[in-house]
């Protein structure tokens, strides 16, 4: 056994050289940049959920500064955003180390995303230590938010609470009226609070839960499942699910030939549409925004998303990842000043616009969006309700054409 | 309650057939040539992400599967070539090590490209036949042609296994390389072509299973260890055992969701193959003789 | 500069190292103290892993389930307010606990199975924590109480890390890392010769587990937020694995130079390439893997790289043969007095071995057939008969490498049945093998000591290394002591054999053809060797053999097997005369040219 030393001690320098950055723009001076730190997931597991949001973002910033920047009051004129984005490969550890580095290296103003629970929750409390304002975009289990930091906020879109709101409303007006109601969960944190929070509401609506199936992400074959659903024949059948685990799923619904008043998948996203093409077909589902949406910042968010050939019912975390940019925007506008404190104050309980509507925080820091219902007509999502935004009009029962 | 029965029983059998498939490549190169192959599962992730592209282009699966096959066979061909190979002249421990990276650095690279390339979302090819209804029981068209594909595919594989020289050959090879070699058999030759074979069934598999199921390219290590448990429980080498084996798995999940809780379903096949090999250290390798 | 001055400059290098990164809080940003932080855990990790895999030989790809383990235990135990210091410890008590009872089954396979074994139980390990919602949270994950760890975590790191180092360091120059090599070689002759595996393998693997449980827990304090795929996911579980294979598993400083090497280039790829990051990765682990499997350290680069580092250190492995030599086993060896053995007291009336019955059977093939033989104290016996006969089936019987189907064996007094094969050596039976089985990868005199160092009162290797020369000087090897064994020629392997064996100190010495291969002048001597462990040493004797003018020399009495049944047992001058014997061994026609001739 030989040992080596040299080798070792001289690659353990080279950790100093190669990784060591010098500090970038000084902090809160008017003559440069807004600079935003964050990470996406590029690669690994949840890179699965999105494509192109790196050139999205950078488009993002780009049609910004071409409308003139951010006013910043305090000095007197706009100033150009800009972003430092790192992949960081699906691993929380990463991330960390990662936004570390953001915060401590390259000296960015504020931090936005990152996305989904697992990294939400080790990032979060890496931008609390520093104290340095952080939007995170889809970061949506309720209980990262409850610990009591001061600088964490979030745009998850739409959240558990409000998840199908507008859909259970709309459920009091429909006929014949559904009576009862089946829940199958993927196991997922976010889909199951949904389900807690819905399938209670429902009962407080009238509608009798007469089943709860779970479902784990790899899940491939559902006749179990479906077999007891077949027997029960509820009314409606709630599927809470990501659209890609629920794929297998939505197919052996169909050539089961389950039938049901209406079948609601909380992700009816054209990714899913393009896997299961006409089994989906007059299923109702949640979307937080939609082409013709004329709510603030409509016209930005269409022209990014058009440049960077980013579709949002293909990927409908899209608007939650630009809301937290937008949030940001707005918050250093409120503050007047590229100041941490100040923009955390502008941010504290704050009502910020988006093009789905107003986001309000609570003192958590977390928000109140909801979703638009809607349904796949002729295999187009339609805005069914509610009714004065709606697109076209609804078909019920649903699931009639099966 | 007979009928839910049979409805998860077929089920089983359909999902087992396709979970063989995903196994049959990985028989193969790990029978014959003896290499633990962590890419096997990503290629077949890789090239289900190709041939959904390619449906998208417009071609129909039975020309993706033409074009894809030769592809593949190349890529696997060349593989083993150019890196697995050498490392078989080196000791045992090396040649473990050196496949072990090699492999895994491969499983790296096949899945960023893909991803780069083509996106990271899920894809398939969303052909729908329409169902057979016997009675109160439901059976896909589709997932029935594909087990009957895969029945074919064994038997053919079988018999070119047992009747043909090369086939021979490779079994020669297997048992008692030397020997071989002075029979006349050009080992190194038959390697590569049976590490090429095993792609080509991968690419097979691989249209296959996008007909039923989606793939993006990060599931692909996933697949991998299914692959490894339905061999072991199959035998090694042994391609009709890892059908039986990959339906019994099918089969089982299927009853566990069933009986149990749907959620414990995935975890039956780590399980048996915890059992088996607990019960049978040897596990169920037949000598192909 | 001599070695002791060596391991000095070595030992203030690395605690050097040590000091400057426990003080790195102090004057390095947040940043690189979290990137040290996941380097710091990734060598954990990868250190404690190849333990396993390096020294024993066993791949176990689910070492990061304890990892999994830990970090879960030790979140639930935070997040239920227990102090952290009790967390840790349940973390590493709990998974401790699980490597045992995984011990038991896992350990009975072998090679790939193992590794195939080991794999399935990562998304086993995750299922489970999806599943098992009422303890582990399931998809929600814990959350631990948000305090600013960072600092604290990775002092403890950097406390771990050098542990693991530490019992790296500590593990390599002890007993227990021999018998680590030796399973890692062959087990079961490791056994014979009273190398107690399994607990060997289950302690290992318990010490492995532990490392790697404080790693997650110490991961899981720092990221104050788990759930099942960021601590089972398959993703990141093969990552340590390369690395140590990527730096040279079984090295000492292998492991290290990976996870340096890997780690410092995924975070430069990170932070400077905005996308295929992954794949130059990947790529760099392929062509490591491709030119350099041995790992980095053993690359011959490397090699003429360190010799310009420093000279030539004396260890302990002297005198290697200067090639162009002829080396090989010479004749001027030494007597066998100078051999640290015991000699016995020689009673004829002891029965050293007694077979009643034995007979093994393989399915249908029936190899030992109902055999009663009854050795002597100080006997030589002769065990001779053709291909097949059964003859290495029963050595294989006495010394517990089969057990056999039916019949009993009595070794000095005690039924085999329910000894263990090491408890066998213990009371005093050694053997050859027909075809050599040295332990390949270690030196020729490691091979010997192996054997010394199970002896009672235990020696230290060093002390063992010494005692093994004197074998060698026996056996005629003093010229190869340095070399690897599987370096050697036949004739050198069954002088190893031979050395190896006695070594074991044994009573009863089952010597399995020796001659074979050997000029006339080789066989005479170990003919010579064989009288002489009888009239100096007092030791009993059966030797397997097929060339009679050996055996005429020395033995007492000759025993004929024949398809398993022993069909004579007496002198060799009656043997060669006996019927049976002659026609099981040169067939019928020959007893018929005899008669005739007569």
């Amino acid at each position: 056994m030989k040992t080596r030393p040299c080798l070792t001690l001289v690659t353990s320098a080279m950790i100093g050289l190669a990784v060591a950055q010098p500090a970038a723009a000084k902090l809160g001076s008017c003559d440069d940049p807004i600079v935003l730190g964050t990470t996406l997931s590029e690669s690994g597991v949840f890179s699965t959920l999105a494509d192109r949001w790196r050139n999205m973002t950078k488009i993002f910033a780009e049609e910004v500064n071409k409308r003139g920047g951010i006013p910043v009051k305090d000095c007197n004129k706009s100033l150009p955003i800009e972003f430092v984005i790192y992949d960081d490969q699906s691993v929380p550890a990463t991330a960390v180390s990662l936004y570390e580095r953001l915060a401590s290296v390259d000296n960015v103003d504020f931090l936005v995303g990152p996305d989904w629970s697992s990294i939400g929750g080790p990032v979060s409390a890496v931008a609390e230590r520093h104290k340095v304002p952080i939007v995170m975009a889809n970061v949506a289990t309720p209980s990262i938010y409850e610990r009591g930091f001061k600088y964490v906020w979030g745009t998850p879109a739409p959240v558990v609470p409000r998840w199908s709101e507008r859909y259970f409303e709309m459920l009091k007006s429909v006929d014949p009226k559904p009576k009862t109601i089946y829940f199958i969960t993927e196991d997922n944190p976010v889909m199951k609070g949904i389900t807690t929070v819905w399938s209670k509401k429902a009962e407080d609506q009238g509608l009798k839960v007469v089943g709860s199936e779970m479902f784990s992400s790899t899940q491939k074959d559902f006749t179990a499942v479906l077999a007891k659903v077949r027997s029960l024949k509820p009314d409606i059948i709630y599927v809470s699910s990501f659209d890609g685990a629920s794929v297998p799923l939505v197919q052996q619904m169909a050539q089961m030939q389950i039938k049901a008043m209406d079948v609601h998948h909380t992700m009816l996203t054209g990714s899913l549409e393009r896997q299961v093409g006409a089994d989906i077909e007059g299923w109702t589902g949640e979307l937080v925004w939609y082409q013709g949406v004329k709510g603030d910042y409509s016209d930005l968010v269409d022209t990014v998303l058009e440049r960077s050939n980013v579709d949002m019912f293909d990927y409908i975390w899209t608007l939650s990842r630009l809301n937290s940019y937008l949030v940001i925007m707005q918050a250093i506008e409120k503050a007047g000043a590229v100041d941490r404190e100040k923009v955390k104050a502008a941010l504290y309980r704050g009502t910020f616009k988006s093009p789905a509507g107003d986001i309000v925080f609570d003192e958590n820091g977390f928000p109140n969006t909801g979703a638009f219902t809607i349904q796949l007509q002729d295999g187009k999502p339609v805005v069914v309700w509610p009714r004065d935004v709606a697109t076209a009009q609804l078909r019920w029962p649903a699931t009639a054409s099966h | 309650m007979i009928e839910v029965f049979l409805q998860v029983l077929i089920g089983g059998v359909m999902l087992g057939g396709l979970y063989a498939l995903v196994a049959f490549g990985l028989s193969l190169t790990y029978g014959v040539v003896h290499i633990l192959d962590f890419s096997h599962g990503t290629l077949l992730a890789v090239i289900g992400v190709i041939s959904s592209l390619l449906y998208l282009a417009g071609l129909n699966p039975l020309w993706i599967a033409l074009i894809l096959v030769p592809c593949a066979f190349a890529y696997g061909g060349a593989f083993y070539f150019a890196l697995l190979r050498p490392l078989g002249s080196r000791g045992p421990f090396e040649s473990t090590v050196g496949t072990v990276l090699v492999t895994v650095g491969a499983l790296l690279i096949l899945s960023d490209v893909t991803s780069v390339l083509a996106g990271a979302t899920p894809k398939n090819i969303p052909i729908r036949l329409g169902v057979y209804i016997i009675g109160d029981v439901v059976i896909p068209r589709m997932q029935l042609a594909i087990l009957l594909a895969t029945a074919l595919l064994t038997l053919a594989i079988h018999l070119v296994l047992t009747r043909t020289w090369f086939g021979r050959a490779i079994r020669a090879v297997t048992q008692e390389q030397v020997a071989a070699q002075l029979c006349g058999v050009r080992s190194v030759w038959l390697r590569t072509m049976t590490f090429a074979f095993g792609a080509g069934t991968v690419a097979i598999a691989a249209v296959l299973y996008v007909l039923t199921y989606p793939v993006d390219p990060y599931m692909g290590f996933g697949l991998t260890v299914k692959a490894f448990t339905i061999i072991i429980l199959g035998g090694i080498g042994n391609l009709p055992g890892a059908l039986v084996a990959g339906i019994l798995l099918g089969v089982a999940e299927g009853m566990t969701g069933l009986y149990w809780d749907t959620q414990w379903a995935p975890a039956i096949s780590v399980v048996l193959l915890l059992v088996i090999l607990a019960v049978r250290p040897q596990g169920f390798a037949r000598k192909t003789a | 500069m001599n070695a002791g001055r060596m391991q000095f400059v070595y030992g203030l290098a690395v605690s050097l190292v040590i000091v400057g990164l426990a003080t790195m809080p102090y004057f390095a940003s947040p940043y690189m103290i979290s990137f040290v932080f996941t380097v710091l855990i990734a060598y954990t990790l990868a250190q404690s892993w190849d333990w396993v895999a390096g020294e024993m030989g066993y791949i176990n790809l689910g070492h990061y389930c304890f990892y999994g383990v830990g970090a879960y235990v030790f979140s639930l135990a935070l997040a239920s307010h227990t102090t952290p210091v009790l967390a840790l410890i349940w973390a590493v008590l709990f998974t401790a606990v699980v490597a045992v009872a995984l011990a038991f089954p896992l350990f009975r396979l072998r090679g790939d199975y193992f590794a195939f074994a080991t794999l399935a139980l990562l998304p086993l390990a995750e299922i489970l924590a999806y599943n098992l919602s009422s303890v582990t949270n399931g998809a929600d994950g814990i959350m631990l109480p948000a305090h600013d760890v960072r600092n604290l975590t990775f002092m403890l790191a950097v406390g771990l890390s050098a542990l693991a180092f530490l019992a790296s360091v500590l593990l390599d120059r002890s007993r227990f890392a021999y018998t680590l090599r030796g399973i890692r070689n062959d087990e079961l002759v490791l056994e014979t010769m009273g190398g107690r595996i399994q607990s060997a393998k289950t302690k290992i693997l318990v010490f492995s587990a532990g490392f790697a449980a404080l790693a997650g827990a110490l991961q899981a304090w720092q990221l104050s937020y788990i759930d099942p795929p960021t601590v089972f996911g398959l993703d990141v579980a093969l990552i340590p694995i390369a690395m140590a294979l990527l730096g040279g598993s079984g090295l000492l400083w292998g492991p290290l130079v990976g996870v340096l090497v890997l780690a410092i280039i995924q975070q430069w790829l990170l932070i400077n390439l905005t996308m295929l990051n992954a794949t130059v990765y990947g790529a760099i682990i392929l062509f490591i893997g491709r030119y350099m499997p041995g790992g980095i350290l053993r690359a011959s680069w490397v090699e003429k790289l360190s010799m310009a580092c420093r000279q030539r250190s004396n260890g302990p492995a002297t005198g290697d043969a200067v090639p162009g030599l002829p080396g090989g086993v010479h004749a001027a060896a030494a007597a066998i007095s100078s051999l640290p053995l015991v000699p016995q007291a020689v009673d004829r009336q002891t029965v050293v071995l007694d077979c009643r019955k034995v007979t093994k059977a393989f399915g249908g093939n029936i190899a030992v057939d109902a055999l009663d033989l009854r050795v002597h104290q100080g006997e030589i016996v002769g065990l001779i008969g053709g291909n097949g006969s059964g003859k290495t089936t029963l050595f294989n019987c006495i010394s517990k490498a089969f057990e056999p189907t039916s019949g009993g064996i009595v070794l000095f007094g005690k039924d085999i049945r329910s000894l263990r094969r090491d408890q066998i050596a213990r009371i005093g039976v050694g053997r050859t093998y027909q075809i050599p089985r040295p332990f390949g990868d270690l030196t020729v005199d490691e091979n010997v000591a192996i054997p010394l160092m199970y002896q009672d009162p235990h020696l230290r290797p060093s002390a063992a290394l010494a005692q093994a020369r004197k074998f060698l000087d026996y056996v005629g090897l003093s010229t190869r002591t340095g070399s690897l064994a599987e370096g050697l020629s036949l004739q050198e392997k069954k002088a190893l054999e031979l050395a190896r064996a006695l070594a074991c100190r044994p009573k009863l010495l089952l010597v399995d053809e020796v001659a074979s291969g050997l000029t006339p002048a080789e066989v005479a001597r170990f003919t010579q060797h064989i009288r002489d462990m009888r009239d100096e040493l007092g030791m009993t004797v059966i030797w397997i053999e097929h060339i009679f003018s050996a055996l005429a020399q020395v033995v007492d009495r000759v025993v004929v097997l024949d398809h398993g049944r022993l069909i004579a047992d007496g002198p060799l001058a009656e043997i060669v005369r006996d019927e049976r014997v002659i026609k099981a061994y040169l067939g019928s026609a020959h007893a018929e040219d005899d008669h005739a001739g007569a």
